[in-house]
């Protein structure tokens, strides 16, 4: 367990005698810090196989960076916490939603007054000053900016009038030898006072507000990356619930901002959720524990043992300790754990796990029906079933489409199902379309590239791959290579058939569409490079639309335009087994969003 | 002496310029294009070509070549790391050797002590039952993978005893010498992963010192050391243990320079942030300036670590001499 430098403890105890000297810091807190830190509220938790690389939401991009950078930065929107399927977004740093003007292009923002950026030697006298609409454009430009060497600059391509012209422009100008220069103003970002602003955008497109609850959109002091430098990946200065403490190769603490906006417990609580929620939490100020320390962990054993000891709050549940957590037939939480009171809740994940075909490949690519009719037998001859109880415990969801369960479009049917050809294992039916294809038995059909990432088990995967082909005389011949070569293949269009994951940015399937869209072929990320211009059509016109039943109509029919054409063999979502203990309190399990951990608590008297 | 070493050094810097032009040549035409590991899954084609421009990878590779070579002999590692934005390779790499060291160096030192002796004591008593009995174990020891052993004894040694006992003793994971003490400190979290390492490393060690053991109580400077009435400690421990330091010194020197790599599996199961841990780290993340600076240390070991062994060779044994 990585455990905090004394001194950091120290200081971590000076903290909270100076927040018990803050009595309007906590609306109604459940302990008192005193003097020497008594009450301290500390909690551990696990960072699963990585750890974050920066907690600079302009350079960040990872699952890791997000969690880290949403401890200390806050973004114009949040997800509420409690509200799940469907996600729904609420304001964070925002007075209200954005109101879009009846253009549908020009959004109106109001900041909240009040907001100051943490304490810190970059501000004059070292106090945080107020968070303007200056800085939520100026954070915007760091991912404009190529020496913030950014990697989302996707989440603005093409979206603000103006933006792109200025990003050219001025790297053109830092490139020739000037300089980017923040204070150039932008045609689609208007300042109207310091708490209220405009945006225009380059066209309506719905999943705009999706972005500004993505970290990378967090908002950050110019102060303090100008006088950071490139150290200001290391040394955050946000608006966030917590202040970095300490980041070591092992792991990273955080304590309470003091500063942090005026935010309480929500009380929207959802079905189930009395049983998660403290009563003393309801309406609480946030956030209620004052000290996080994270503990990276590459492998799962120790952190399983630690969180068996009690030290974790929560564990995910690694595939090899799923039968010691869970009884394997009935998927219940095994009584040892229930009798310590030990909690297990799962998340489904926003995944969209399959194999694609290039389509533009001579073999296995096109739209004749012998083409057509060739990766059919590929996608009937293929069973997800077996892959779900070999590798996954059976946790995953089967499913048909690119649309993951839980956004809309995904067939809510009992066995997620779009039609009755679209998903093996159909042996007979594989056989027909494969002869129909002009290779009866697989004769006369080349060995097929499969090109696969290499991973944990994707040796065994791609072996039962080549093992449930072969029932149908198709032959693979397995290239394994680390993503980024198998990315490279793909955005060469070199790979003929290989086998991919998308995770969800954002919860809504436009996200997943967007693989299949045209103008996003290789090297974008419509890697089957699928081309349909009606689809195309469809996509360009949901874009703009909010969620309504006329829009899930749409993506329905998208969904299976895609799937008519058998552009990929699929698809899975995993499941994420969690276990919490007794004494941690408040927690909802989600892989959407990270800000969730000032919401949660623990409860001192149980986990003595 | 001193002109052998230097010029033995003189001999090994167009092996060590070979070294690092074959690993940036590796890296750069062998592996994949590390734009795509930085930037990820939403990767634009614009922006891969300014990643590699800020990287510095569109230069022509010779002068990617002499540049690092410059950092090398100005020891300069103030690149900033491609993995970790805002550290140093320095920084990376100075803070990571000590917890390696206080694992390996106590396991090498631990494992060659008990294997040397274990390794005398069974050529001693050759064909005997004690010998048949270490080697079966030495044998058992090694048949056993070095996974099994970490996963095992992470288990039972600290979870597990914990659990007996109700109190730490070694810690499953983490490193910490300011909490405690550097002894306590040590003792919690790195006795356990040097104990492990001992264990695996005594099957093959074992073997090894008993096979040279074995020949030399063959040679006739043992049986004339027996007829002289020399007794049975005196003839393991000065005359044939004396003999054997050749070999023994060839096989300590060698292990030498890997003490600095580091044991991945021991360090990624313990959250150890040594070297290996490190090294690893920076492949996954194609971070090619931690590599090539580790490497390029690595190979100053390596070379540094065969002209000492050559000097040993000639302080053990008189009959070797330096040219």
């Amino acid at each position: 367990m990585w455990k905090p430098q004394r001194s950091i403890v120290v200081r971590a105890l000076a903290l909270s005698t100076a927040l018990s000297l803050a009595p309007a810091l906590t609306a109604a807190p459940t302990t008192d810090p005193g003097p020497g830190g008594k009450d301290l509220k500390v909690i551990q938790l696990p960072l699963r196989s990585d750890a974050p690389k920066t907690i600079d939401p302009g350079r960040g991009s990872t699952t890791y960076d997000n969690r880290a950078c949403s401890m200390v930065y806050d973004t114009l929107l949040q997800y509420s916490y409690l509200q799940r399927d469907p996600f729904v977004l609420e304001p964070a740093l925002l007075t209200k939603m954005p109101i879009c003007a009846e253009d549908g292009v020009t959004w109106t923002f109001q900041l909240k007054k009040g907001i100051v950026f943490q304490d810190n030697d970059c501000f004059p006298g070292g106090k945080g000053r107020e968070l303007v609409a200056e800085d939520v454009f100026y954070s915007w430009k760091r991912q404009a900016d190529d020496a913030t060497k950014a990697k989302s600059w996707w989440l603005y391509k093409d979206t603000i009038v103006g933006f792109d012209a200025y990003r050219d422009a001025q790297n053109a100008a830092a490139k020739a030898g000037g300089k980017f220069d923040y204070d150039v103003p932008v045609e689609g970002m208007k300042v109207i006072d310091d708490h209220n602003f405009q945006i225009v955008l380059t066209e309506p497109v719905y999943r705009f507000i999706w972005v500004l609850a993505m970290f990378q959109t967090s908002v950050v002091p110019r102060e303090a990356v100008e006088h950071y430098g490139n150290r200001f990946s290391r040394n955050p200065v946000g608006t966030g619930p917590y202040m970095l403490d300490e980041w070591t190769d092992l792991g990273m603490s955080f304590v309470r901002n003091p500063t942090y906006r005026e935010e309480f417990f929500p009380t929207n609580l959802q079905e189930g959720d009395d049983a998660i929620v403290a009563e003393s939490s309801k309406g609480q100020r946030l956030p209620i524990i004052d000290r996080v320390e994270y503990t990276f962990y590459k492998k799962d054993q120790p952190m399983w043992l630690r969180f068996e000891e009690g030290t974790l709050g929560y564990t995910q549940v690694p595939a090899e300790n799923y039968e010691t957590a869970f009884n394997r037939r009935t998927k219940k939480l095994n009584s040892a754990y229930k009798r310590r009171g030990i909690v297990a809740a799962d998340v489904p994940l926003l995944d969209f796990i399959f194999r694609q075909f290039n389509m533009q490949d001579e073999l296995v690519g096109g739209y004749t029906p012998e083409k057509v009719a060739l990766r059919r037998a590929i996608i009937l001859a293929t069973d997800f079933d077996e892959f779900n109880s070999s590798f996954y415990n059976d946790k995953v969801i089967v499913y048909d489409g690119m649309i993951p369960p839980g956004l809309d479009g995904h067939p809510n049917n009992e066995e997620h199902r779009a039609g009755p050809e679209y998903r093996g294992k159909n042996i007979a039916l594989a056989k027909e379309y494969l002869a129909k294809a002009g290779y009866p038995n697989g004769e006369g059909l080349p060995k097929i590239d499969y090109y696969v990432a290499n991973s944990a088990n994707s040796p065994e995967q791609a072996d039962l791959t080549a093992r449930q082909l072969g029932e149908i005389g198709i032959e693979l011949n397995v290239r394994m290579m680390d993503f980024s070569s198998l990315i490279e293949a793909c955005d060469n269009k070199k790979a003929q058939f290989f086998s991919f994951a998308w995770s969800s940015d954002y919860p809504d399937a436009e996200n997943n569409l967007a693989l299949f869209y045209g103008p996003n072929q290789s090297p974008g990320s419509n890697h089957a490079n699928y081309e349909n211009e009606e689809f195309d059509r469809l996509y360009e016109q949901t874009r703009s639309m909010e969620p309504s039943a006329k829009r899930t109509e749409i993506y329905i029919r998208m969904r299976d335009m895609v799937l008519d054409h058998a552009a990929f063999a699929g698809s899975m979502a995993r499941t994420r087994s969690y276990l919490i203990q007794p004494w941690l309190r408040n927690f909802k399990p989600t892989e959407q969003f990270y800000n969730w951990v000032k919401y949660l608590d623990v409860e001192e008297s149980l986990r003595e | 002496m001193w002109n052998y070493i230097v010029r033995r050094l003189l001999y090994n810097i167009p092996v060590y310029l070979g070294i690092i032009l074959i690993l940036m040549a590796l890296l750069r035409f062998g592996a994949a294009d590390p734009a795509y590991t930085f930037l990820g899954k939403n990767a634009d084609p614009g922006d891969l070509e300014k990643i590699r421009h800020q990287l510095g990878l569109d230069k022509p590779f010779f002068v990617q070549y002499v540049q690092f070579l410059w950092e090398v002999l100005t020891l300069n590692f103030e690149q900033e790391s491609w993995g970790r934005p805002g550290r140093t390779v320095g920084e990376m790499l100075s803070t990571a050797y000590i917890p390696t060291l206080l694992i390996t160096v106590p396991g090498l030192m631990i494992t060659a002590t008990i294997s040397i002796c274990v390794g005398l004591i069974s050529a001693f008593n050759r064909g005997r039952l004690a010998d048949r009995t270490l080697m079966v174990l030495a044998v058992v020891g090694m048949s056993v993978s070095f996974l099994v052993y970490i996963i095992v004894g992470q288990y039972y040694g600290a979870f597990q005893l914990k659990e007996w006992v109700g109190t730490e003793i070694f810690a499953i994971e983490g490193f910490d010498l300011e909490e405690n003490g550097f002894i306590a400190g040590w003792l919690t979290y790195c006795a356990l992963p040097v104990i492990i390492s001992v264990i695996v490393a005594m099957g093959y060690d074992t073997r090894f010192y008993r096979a040279v053991m074995v020949e030399e109580s063959s040679k006739d400077y043992m049986v004339t050391a027996k007829a002289k009435g020399a007794g049975r400690r005196k003839v393991m421990f000065v005359h044939m243990l004396k003999n054997a330091m050749i070999p023994i010194i060839t096989r300590v020197m060698t292990t030498l320079p890997f003490l600095i790599v580091g044991s991945v599996l021991l360090e990624y199961y313990f959250n150890i942030p040594g070297m290996g841990n490190r090294l690893l780290g920076a492949i996954f993340d194609k971070d090619f300036p931690v590599i090539q600076a580790f490497t390029a240390i690595f190979a100053v070991v390596f070379i540094l670590s065969n002209i000492l062994t050559d000097v040993l060779y000639a302080l053990v044994d008189p009959r070797v001499r330096l040219q």
